[in-house]
């Protein structure tokens, strides 16, 4: 009995420790890694700014305004990329975007459906469709606002620590008259230490 | 049983070639400008190496792929050795560290050097603007800088010039140049004006339309393995040696106190351990003038002396290459005196040790040997219409070795225009 035991359970160890062990992370709870961007950032982000936008009464005045009516609004292209990390900022925006429209704050120009919409449209004012039924040129919507912003870093190396300080400004602008209707900043700071072996 | 051991060991020794060695081929078409040849080949060497030399042979890879033009592999390749390199930066492992003090340095995994890190930022950066990937090249800027932090700011006024890489410099302005920071430009212009006076342009100008052509000129120098004899003998309670370095015309000396309970047999031990020996390349290119649709525009000023920061880092580093060798020698002649007096059999094991100890010792040869020994620049003002431009490289009578490759330049977003030609 033991002789046949102890194989199975050295088996059982090596199975244990081969393979590529794999677990969810949950996405309340993720926390960083290290001192470099990650993916706790993006919520820690997308929280503050939807919190500010919702406390600075952007939507109320512009609703009170508009006969109830939600703003119209288009993305930058990406967020101004001032740190020493090639981060995909654009997803910090959509983040925002989604947020924006499920909680039915604004309403969204896709800045990226335009080439689409554009032959989709002279597709359908062709022969080929229904003109009827086809969808009408002229009706696209221009955005009288535009979210945009910055994310920036100061880091310091120094051995094994690695200091980092990232700042994340976001500002919507009035296409018409330049005037920033709100901004504000997201900020935090964090060090990490490499252990001294490897 | 003894004669098996050292076949085994001469067979083990001849298998294990230096990291130079290995390089030759991939270097050689490299620099005759067969790309593809160079990349195949290395290709070959990454996929069979262990991890203590995958990275630096990315580096190699990511060089190739540069001058080749397949930026995107570049980066991949630049980026992964890079991340592994900071990953390990200020970190040892103990299994290593024994290793490479009682077999050999090349027993560790390679840590690069710090210029190399500024030089793989460097590369990166222009990787990213070559294949039009602006922001990307801004954050590369990014990292440059806070790389040159890193790594010179703590240098001494007597160091940096040496240690420094005005060329990190240089590309670090022109991208804040580029981005419309001037005053962040001139600081890094100011800096490279201490370090290659002249290279720097005379005014900060985003808005003028300009050219700037960066080459590579001649070849990095090379580590070769190169053996040391040596002498070592007892003088009170320490084990002194005496050996001469290639270069050197007085003696180095060495001192390994606290052996009093060791006894030479004889009055003195002679030694040998495998020695780096930086090896500079033969100097081809001594001027180098940038042609324009046909005329030649001007002579391409002296911007970055690898070579010299290559060396200068060699000669920091060489105490503790001595030291570990010397900890070496002494291992192999503790296991070749004192041991073998134990009884017949020991000391027949223990000979077999030292003998095999000296067939493993090797020197580590391992460095970035894809870089140039220098790098020019030339800047103008250009019209906005397109221009085929080519450098063309001259011997110290004036003959023509060469030329580069040609690349048309067509105005693009920005004013500046960056040609890179290796």
């Amino acid at each position: 009995m033991k002789k046949c035991l102890i194989p199975v359970l050295c088996l059982l160890f090596m199975s244990a420790c081969g393979g590529t062990a794999t677990k969810e992370i949950d996405l309340n709870t993720d926390t960083a890694e290290n001192a470099d961007f990650s993916s706790a950032d993006l919520a820690r982000i997308t929280d503050g700014m939807m919190n500010s936008i919702s406390a600075n009464g952007f939507y109320q005045m512009y609703a009170a305004e508009h006969a109830g009516q939600k703003p119209v609004m288009l993305l930058a292209k990406s967020l101004l990329n001032n740190t020493d990390e090639h981060i995909n900022t654009r997803l910090i925006l959509e983040k925002i975007r989604t947020r924006m429209i499920n909680e039915g704050q604004a309403q969204f120009v896709d800045d990226q459906a335009f080439d689409m919409a554009l032959d989709q449209l002279n597709l359908q004012a062709s022969d080929l469709y229904d003109n009827a039924k086809a969808a009408k040129i002229g009706k696209f919507v221009g955005a009288k606002y535009v979210l945009r912003g910055s994310i920036s870093n100061i880091r310091k190396r120094d051995g094994r620590e690695n200091i980092n300080f990232v700042n994340v400004t976001m500002d919507i602008f009035e296409v018409e008259t330049l005037l920033i209707k709100w901004t504000d900043e997201v900020e935090f700071k964090r060090a990490s230490t490499k252990g001294a072996l490897r | 049983m003894k004669k098996a051991f050292l076949a085994a060991a001469v067979l083990l020794a001849v298998a294990c070639a230096t990291y130079t060695s290995r390089m030759e081929l991939s270097r050689e078409l490299y620099y005759d400008g067969r790309y593809d040849d160079a990349r195949a080949n290395l290709d070959k060497l990454v996929k069979n190496a262990s991890g203590k030399n995958r990275y630096l042979l990315l580096l190699e890879r990511g060089k190739v792929n540069l001058a080749a033009g397949a930026y995107d592999s570049a980066i991949v390749d630049l980026q992964e050795a890079e991340r592994r390199f900071l990953e390990i930066e200020a970190t040892v492992s103990i299994a290593e560290v024994f290793g490479e003090m009682l077999v050999n340095p090349t027993m560790g995994e390679y840590q690069s050097e710090p210029h190399e890190k500024i030089m793989i930022s460097s590369y990166l950066l222009i990787a990213y603007w070559l294949k039009g990937d602006r922001e990307g090249a801004f954050v590369e800027r990014n990292r440059l800088v806070e790389r040159l932090k890193q790594y010179t700011e703590g240098l001494s006024e007597k160091d940096r010039p040496a240690l420094d890489v005005p060329f990190a410099h240089y590309l670090a302005a022109l991208m804040y140049e580029i981005e419309g920071r001037e005053d962040d430009a001139r600081i890094e212009y100011d800096a490279l004006e201490h370090l290659a006076p002249g290279a720097a342009p005379q005014a900060v100008n985003p808005r003028t339309r300009e050219l700037i052509v960066f080459t590579e000129v001649d070849r990095a120098p090379v580590l070769v393995s190169t053996e040391i004899r040596g002498y070592l003998q007892k003088d009170g309670g320490s084990l002194v040696g005496f050996f001469n370095l290639p270069g050197n015309e007085a003696p180095q000396m060495f001192m390994l106190p606290g052996l009093d309970n060791l006894n030479l047999d004889k009055s003195g031990v002679l030694f040998t351990f495998a020695f780096p020996q930086c090896v500079k390349q033969p100097r081809m290119v001594h001027h180098c003038k940038l042609v324009v649709d046909g005329m030649e525009a001007g002579e391409m000023l002296p911007l970055d002396n690898l070579e010299g920061t290559i060396c200068a880092a060699y000669e920091q580093s060489l105490g503790a290459t001595l030291l570990k060798a010397a900890f070496r020698t002494y291992i192999k002649t503790v296991a070749q005196t004192k041991l073998s007096k134990k009884d017949d059999a020991g000391g027949v094991a223990f000979d077999v040790l030292g003998k095999m100890m000296s067939a493993f010792d090797r020197a580590d040869t391992r460095a970035w040997q894809t870089l140039p020994a220098e790098i020019r620049v030339f800047r103008m003002e250009c019209n906005p219409g397109s221009s085929e431009v080519f450098v063309r490289y001259y011997d110290d009578r004036g003959d023509v070795l060469g030329v580069s490759n040609g690349v048309v330049v067509s105005p693009g977003r920005s004013n500046k225009s960056i040609v890179f030609l290796i």
